[in-house]
């Protein structure tokens, strides 16, 4: 099986670094954008296995990219997940806010882990969300 | 009820049988022989009732009239008039006065007219105390309101604070995260990544607690004689190469030039700073990339002024509202929301003030502006 492809987004140079890092070390392949228009560009060029979003980016960066990946025919089925620094009771919040500013029938995130990341959580979500074994279990 | 009264007259005798039968009617009473003498007299004691014959050589009582009201509008004047001074009684009451008694004085009116003008007193002193009150009331609310406010600002600070250091501790966990693969001997370049990143997080730490201090201490300027557009100069200089990295025009203009003033430089330094890196931060949000920055030092009228301008993407009323008065950063997970707070302090601190003009769309622009005290000659 080829290594599955993650395409990290986050405005933090740090996390790009640290979570591009951590699904390395899991045997993925890694891309990584700063902002959501360069990460729309980059879905697009690589067709990742999953994407890593961080919502609350500068300007409406994040939520704009997660429209346009849900509203992409290639890329919809993309799981997303998202890394925010927002409490799991504050993302359901924000979360049923996002579904009612997006257009009927769009998915919501798959998944959701807290900032600071922990590798274990990222891991377990990204097992969860590509359905297979990485690397290293 | 007893009052304190002040009787003028110019003869003698009425101030004396007049004189005695108030004071045996309980009230403190002094008495003065003419108008002169009796705005004297009502500047000095501050009777409540004054009691005037109106016909007087030189200051009548029309005039003790006029200057006991202009003194104290609340105090009450009692006319005593002579038989066929009518139309100067009128005039009187038109002028304020309480009522009107007339020589010889009978007992009964007076006592009648002294009551009434008593009872008037009272009645405004009541209003008074009502609106005092009331005023009390409005302050002791406002007060609540604005401890409320300050509470709920405490409530935001400390969101942005946590959001600020989750963000740090991110970064030190990736660092431990990087360090420990790095120890792997196939993934040596790790150490690298984890090392830089692990010294960055520690200098935000410092930075943001630094800051915190800054903000929670009252500011100790510490004022020199200094050239005005200096701080304005280095803060562009410190950020040039930054502005080239993001493909921002960084762009200076000084013209406050002209002797040296008497500012805290460093201060001055940190509060440009803040508002330059702001700046440049707004243009790197630009999808379309590019913007400028203008950096302009000046002196207007008394003032000194620094400008720092942005193309950015502006902000929202809403926005502009909350960035001098608390944790408010539009940077996600960059920003402290510190650097306006600082910024505002050091303005204020030098007597001046921190203003900011900005719509959606429109870039901002923020404006420092302080009282431009020359440094004297010898000044260093």
């Amino acid at each position: 099986m080829a290594a599955p492809k993650v395409l990290v987004v986050d405005d933090e140079p740090h996390l790009r670094v640290f979570i591009a890092a951590v699904f390395r070390s899991a045997g993925c392949e890694t891309a990584t954008a700063a902002n959501g228009s360069q990460g729309l560009e980059k879905a697009r060029e690589m067709r990742p296995d999953l994407v890593s979003l961080d919502l609350m980016m500068p300007g409406e960066g994040g939520l704009k990219m997660y429209r346009g990946l849900r509203e992409d025919d290639v890329l919809r089925a993309v799981p997303v997940l998202i890394v925010s620094a927002v409490s799991p009771g504050a993302f359901a919040h924000s979360l049923a806010m996002l579904r009612a500013s997006l257009p009927e029938g769009l998915a919501a995130p798959e998944g959701f882990v807290e900032k600071p990341p922990e590798p274990e959580r990222l891991l377990a979500e990204a097992r969860r969300l590509l359905g297979g074994a990485l690397h290293g279990d | 009820m007893a009052e304190r009264i002040l009787l003028v007259d110019d003869e003698e005798g009425i101030r004396k049988v007049l004189g005695l039968s108030l004071r045996d009617a309980g009230h403190t009473v002094f008495t003065a022989g003419c108008g002169e003498e009796a705005v004297a007299v009502f500047a000095r004691e501050r009777p409540s009732i004054v009691l005037t014959d109106i016909k007087m050589p030189g200051m009548d009582g029309i005039e003790v009239l006029g200057r006991v009201k202009a003194a104290d509008p609340d105090a009450e004047v009692i006319m005593i008039t002579g038989h066929g001074d009518l139309d100067l009684a009128i005039e009187s009451i038109k002028r304020q006065a309480a009522d009107f008694v007339t020589k010889p004085i009978n007992q009964d009116v007076l006592e009648i007219a002294l009551a009434r003008a008593a009872e008037r007193s009272a009645l405004r002193r009541q209003v008074r105390e009502h609106t005092r009150n009331l005023e009390r009331l409005v302050e002791e609310k406002t007060r609540e309101l604005l401890a409320a406010e300050r509470f709920a600002a405490v409530g935001r600070t400390a969101a942005g604070l946590s959001h600020a250091i989750k963000n740090i501790a991110s970064g030190l966990e990736g660092a431990i995260f990087l360090l420990e693969r790095g120890r792997e001997p196939a993934m040596r370049e790790y150490l690298d990544e984890g090392w830089s990143m692990l010294k960055s997080s520690v200098e935000r730490i410092k930075g943001l607690s630094l800051e915190l201090l800054r903000l929670s201490g009252r500011t100790m300027l510490c004022i020199g004689a200094h050239d005005p557009d200096r701080p304005a100069r280095e803060a562009v200089e410190l950020f040039l190469p930054r502005a080239q990295e993001l493909g921002v025009r960084l762009t200076l203009s000084c013209g406050a030039g002209f002797g040296n003033c008497l500012f805290d430089l460093e201060a001055m330094h940190r509060c440009l700073v803040n508002l330059v890196a702001n700046a440049l931060d707004a243009c790197g949000e630009l999808e379309e990339g590019g913007g400028a920055v203008s950096v302009a030092s000046a002196r207007v009228g008394g003032r000194l002024e620094y400008r720092v301008a942005d193309t950015g993407p502006g902000m929202s009323e809403a926005v502009r509202s909350r960035v001098f008065t608390e944790l408010f950063s539009t940077k996600g997970g960059r920003g402290t929301g510190l650097g306006l707070l600082t910024a505002k302090q050091t303005a204020e601190a030098h007597g001046g003030s921190i203003a900011v003009s900005s719509e959606p769309g429109g870039g901002a622009l923020f404006v420092v502006a302080i009282p431009a005290r020359d440094a004297p000659p010898d000044a260093v």
